[in-house]
């Protein structure tokens, strides 16, 4: 009997003439965003490749220098972008794209792509993201909506109960249909994209996974969804006050809850000040992380310490060069105060983006939005990957400077140059996506909070069974 | 003559009972009650944003100030090498936009102070004035735009969605058809007294926010943000009116009028988004970045060679025996790279005004980019005034150079009597002709796109082909 309701439901969809017509924008839309999304990251993917290369020969034509000036000369790597950015951009247009790593100090990604494009952009980025997060849930209500309030106003139901139906079967069924047939229209989408992310450059290991992973969370989101109208419409009058609730929720979850959580979370833990960040950092830079011993008296206990080591009166009679040995201390200094305080900067921003995923008890979207970004591999968690990255990058490369200074220049000597020899033996930035467990840790809270969201849903599709009356005075 | 008079009161007693009929039912309290706390909300974050603004443009302007004090006591004191001097970045400061409250628009994303210095190479900086977690960009701020552009036409269309579908539904049309009313002013009337108190709501919104952190001239602004909203809601009432014309049912109405909605205010703009960076592609920051450092690794080989053949072009700045320093060669140096990469750099602020420029044409393709450009553009947080910023800041580099780099290369000691000279930035805000035309073509666009729905839905709401 449910099967029997579902087709019935399944067939009245498809007959549907603004169903119809809804369907293939959404389809079209999930499509050329994939095809669009494909187009722009092969460029941008082009686009770093050169600049990657053009800054490696940068770096190793720098000519003959002192090799802690070649530390200061420094180098620019790029954000690689996530195979799977091509279904959800996530923070990557508002976030820097470019690390330029030097001796002595750790920089912010910079260059944005967001300020590089209008306004338009905060409408929101075309993807096939932002289709099935907002789009497919509204044709949802306008199929689900009239479901059961709107065959309880004609009549029917009346007569469907009064055949001894299970009211179960009736609800069951009615989600069934509903859910097949925004499957049906959704099934060739996931195949169009799953063509155009195995024709891609080869896909980093666990990008299957991840993509395995994004389509259950989208189909436990888009059953909450179905469920939960159909449950709506099951226990509302009419059909009408049906549509207003739902699209009131619609409203509320795809719309309202994304600004309001990010603003309200915001309020609550707010984020430093640009200015007093660096002027801190700085100041601990220089006084150290505690505070009472400046750098100067840190870097004297350390001569003291090295002299006594090697049994030595002067700088001058140690084996090495001592201001070699005095950057690589002052590199790992300064090392302790940038992991505390960008470490800091980092965890905030990570806890804002968690407490919004567990908004999402509120706003199912919340949490589904996260948990895409995460497995698209396109969150901040994945941004602080690449920046810690480049950043132990960084400390390797001016490390290897350094004990380059250290063992290879002569005390005293002013003029000893460093050549190509030392540039071509540095290692080249790599960066690989973090695999799928990483994303699925990062991803927990907002699987949680989808999963509450699948079995309430559920359970009030089967509450309103239970309760399912063929008139609602 | 005295039936007009009847009629006209007649109308009175009409539209107050189409109130009293609307405020008789327990939903449109909600409804309001709802709509005001959203617009409360949403100026207390816009103004809220306006006071970050503030706070950080007056840290700025309390640094360059202290700097300035500085150098004014030392040069009491002594002449200086210039040198010191120019070697410090002057910061350039975009002060806080005219009507903050309404729109946070680009701010939050755009720079609004920068550091100029003599060197023209600069490190790829973060370029932002506040730190910001990606995710709250990506979802954009709930500020009184927001809510005017997104939430308003929501509001409208749930207090008048229903102008006379559920009539045609429930049978009662023709009753009412019967009695020899006019159904465009039965229509209109009705929709007018649903839509009113929304938007009187909304209009009282934007006047609060032009007293919140306003500068000079906000009441010209605050004027026509209340003419906008306006024109914006009539637009969705007219649309509503329409699509009551066609309807058979109320959810009928519900469903077309919810999907139009999508259709203008998230999947237009998404398109033309498309549309516009397809078009003008903005050029790749990471190959600026790399073809810079290029070219500066070019012009440092020729170090000494630019430096001399600068000399040769300026003798009177040359030193005895037109030997450069390293000072003054890195200079060279730089200026050969910055002129080198200004026409690239160039090509970003191109590709940005020519995307800026097709949205500027294609904005009446959905009113809500209308409105939401305009009311950016009042509050002093949109493009334009952001694109003016940065054309000054360019500007003043030149003069900056202008007047540092021979006194850098000459080392001509700077005295008391310069410091009236110091190049500092004061950013010109635009002329209000030239926002007030952008505006005005936003707003008549507006009124036409409501002109034009109200006009179809007239002509579809004849009593002829209404009881048909």
């Amino acid at each position: 009997m449910i099967i029997g309701i579902a087709k019935k439901e399944l067939v009245d969809a498809w007959r549907d003439g603004r169903f119809r017509l809804g369907a293939v924008l959404v389809l079209v839309l999930l499509v050329v965003a994939g095809l669009l999304a494909r187009q722009q990251v092969a460029r941008e993917t082009a686009e770093r490749d050169a600049a990657t290369a053009l800054e490696r020969k940068n770096w190793v034509e720098q000519g003959n220098k002192n090799s802690h000036s070649a530390g200061h000369y420094g180098v620019n790597v790029f954000k690689p972008s996530s195979p799977l950015a091509v279904f959800d951009r996530g923070i990557e247009p508002f976030v820097g794209t470019t690390v330029f790593l030097e001796a002595h100090r750790q920089n912010q990604t910079a260059f944005l792509p967001a300020q590089d494009a209008t306004a338009m952009r905060r409408f929101g980025e075309l993807s096939a993201a932002l289709a099935l997060q907002v789009l497919v849930p509204l044709l949802v209500v306008l199929l689900a909506f009239g479901s059961l309030a709107g065959e309880r106003e004609s009549g029917t139901l009346r007569q469907t109960l009064s055949l001894g139906v299970a009211p179960r079967s009736i609800v069951l069924g009615k989600a069934l249909g509903i859910g097949a047939a925004i499957a049906l229209l959704l099934a060739p989408a996931a195949a169009v994209l799953a063509l155009l992310l195995s024709r891609s450059a080869p896909a980093a290991e666990g990008t299957w996974t991840r993509a395995g992973w994004l389509a259950a969370v989208y189909a436990a989101y888009i059953a909450v969804i179905v469920a939960g109208s159909v449950a709506v419409s099951a226990s509302t009058r009419t059909a009408r006050s049906a549509l207003t609730i739902l699209l009131a929720m619609w409203a509320l979850n795809c719309i309202v809850a994304p600004r309001l959580a990010s603003d309200v979370v915001h309020g609550q833990l707010p984020m430093p000040k640009l200015a007093e960040f660096e002027v801190e950092m700085q100041k601990d830079v220089m006084e150290g992380l505690d505070g009472h011993d400046a750098r100067s008296k840190q870097i004297e206990d350390f001569t003291q310490k090295t002299l006594a080591e090697h049994g030595k009166t002067s700088v001058d009679q140690l084996p090495f060069n001592f201001q070699g040995l005095v950057m690589l201390e002052s590199e790992r200094m300064a090392g302790v105060v940038f992991d505390h305080h960008f470490g800091k900067l980092w965890d905030r921003i990570q806890e804002q983006d968690r407490a919004v995923a567990w908004a999402g008890f509120a706003a199912p979207m919340l949490a589904l939005r996260s948990a895409s970004m995460a497995f698209a591999g396109t969150d901040f968690g994945h941004h602080r990957r690449f920046a810690r990255a480049a950043e132990e990058h960084r400390r390797e490369f001016v490390r290897l400077l350094n004990e380059d200074l250290m063992n290879n220049a002569r005390p005293g000597d002013h003029g000893y140059a460093a050549g190509r020899a030392l540039w071509e033996a540095l290692p080249e930035f790599r960066h690989e996506v973090a695999s799928a467990a990483e994303a699925w840790r990062d991803a927990r809270p907002s699987l949680i909070v989808l999963a509450a969201w699948l079995v309430a849903s559920l359970a009030f599709l089967g509450w309103s069974a239970t309760r399912l009356r063929a008139v609602i005075l | 003559m005295e039936r007009d008079a009847a009629s006209g009161g007649d109308s009175v007693k009409s539209f107050t009972l189409e109130l009293r009929l609307f405020f008789a039912e327990r939903a449109t309290w909600v409804l309001l009650v709802l709509f005001a706390v959203v617009l409360v909300y949403g100026l207390a974050n816009g103004a809220a944003a306006g006071r970050t603004a503030r706070d950080s443009a007056e840290l700025v302007e309390k640094d360059t100030f202290q700097w300035a004090t500085q150098v004014r006591d030392a040069l009491e004191r002594q002449a200086l090498d210039p040198r010191q001097v120019a070697g410090r970045p002057t910061s350039a400061l975009l002060p806080p936009a005219p009507m903050p409250a309404l729109a946070v628009g680009q701010a939050d994303l755009l720079p609004a102070h920068e550091q100029v210095s003599l060197w023209r190479l600069e490190k790829p900086s973060e370029g932002r004035s506040e730190l910001e977690n990606p995710s709250r960009l990506l979802a954009g701020r709930f500020d009184l735009a927001f809510v005017l552009v997104w939430l308003l036409p929501l509001f409208l269309l749930a207090a008048a969605y229903d102008l006379c579908a559920g009539d045609r539904e429930a049978g009662t049309l023709r009753m009412v058809l019967a009695q020899g009313v006019s159904p465009r002013v039965w229509i209109a009337r009705r929709a007018f007294a649903r839509g009113a108190p929304v938007l009187l709501i909304a209009v009282l919104s934007v006047l609060v926010a032009g007293q919140i952190g306003g500068a000079e001239g906000v009441g010209a602004r605050t004027g026509f943000a209340v003419l906008i909203v306006i024109a914006y809601g009539a637009f969705w009432l007219a649309l509503a009116a329409l699509v009551n014309g066609y309807a058979r049912s109320a959810a009928a109405a519900a469903t077309a009028l919810g999907s139009i909605w999508v259709l203008f205010v998230l999947v237009v703009p998404t398109l033309l988004n498309v549309v516009v960076e397809s078009l003008h592609p903005s050029p790749s920051r990471a190959e600026l970045v790399a073809e810079a450092r290029a070219a500066a690794a070019v012009a440092e080989k020729r170090g000494q060679e630019l430096v001399s053949s600068f000399y040769r072009d300026h003798p009177e700045l040359a030193p005895v025996g037109m030997q450069g320093d390293m000072m003054s060669r890195m200079l060279a140096v730089q200026d050969e790279v910055g002129r080198a990469m200004d026409p690239v750099k160039q090509r970003f602020e191109s590709a940005i005004l020519a995307q800026q420029e097709v949205v500027d044409r294609w904005r009446f393709a959905s009113p809500a980019i209308a409105m939401h450009e305009a009311l950016t553009d009042l509050a002093g947080t949109g493009y334009w005034r952001h694109r003016a910023f940065r054309v000054q800041v360019e500007t003043f580099k030149d003069q900056l150079h202008a007047y540092y780099s021979p006194k850098f290369h000459k080392r001509a000691p700077l005295t008391k009597a310069d410091l009236p000279n110091f190049p500092k930035f004061e950013f010109i805000e635009e002329s209000s002709a030239a926002w007030r035309s952008r505006v005005l073509a936003g707003l008549a666009g507006i009124v036409a796109l409501a002109i034009a729905a109200a006009v179809v839905a007239a002509a579809r709401l004849s009593p002829r082909k209404l009881a048909a």
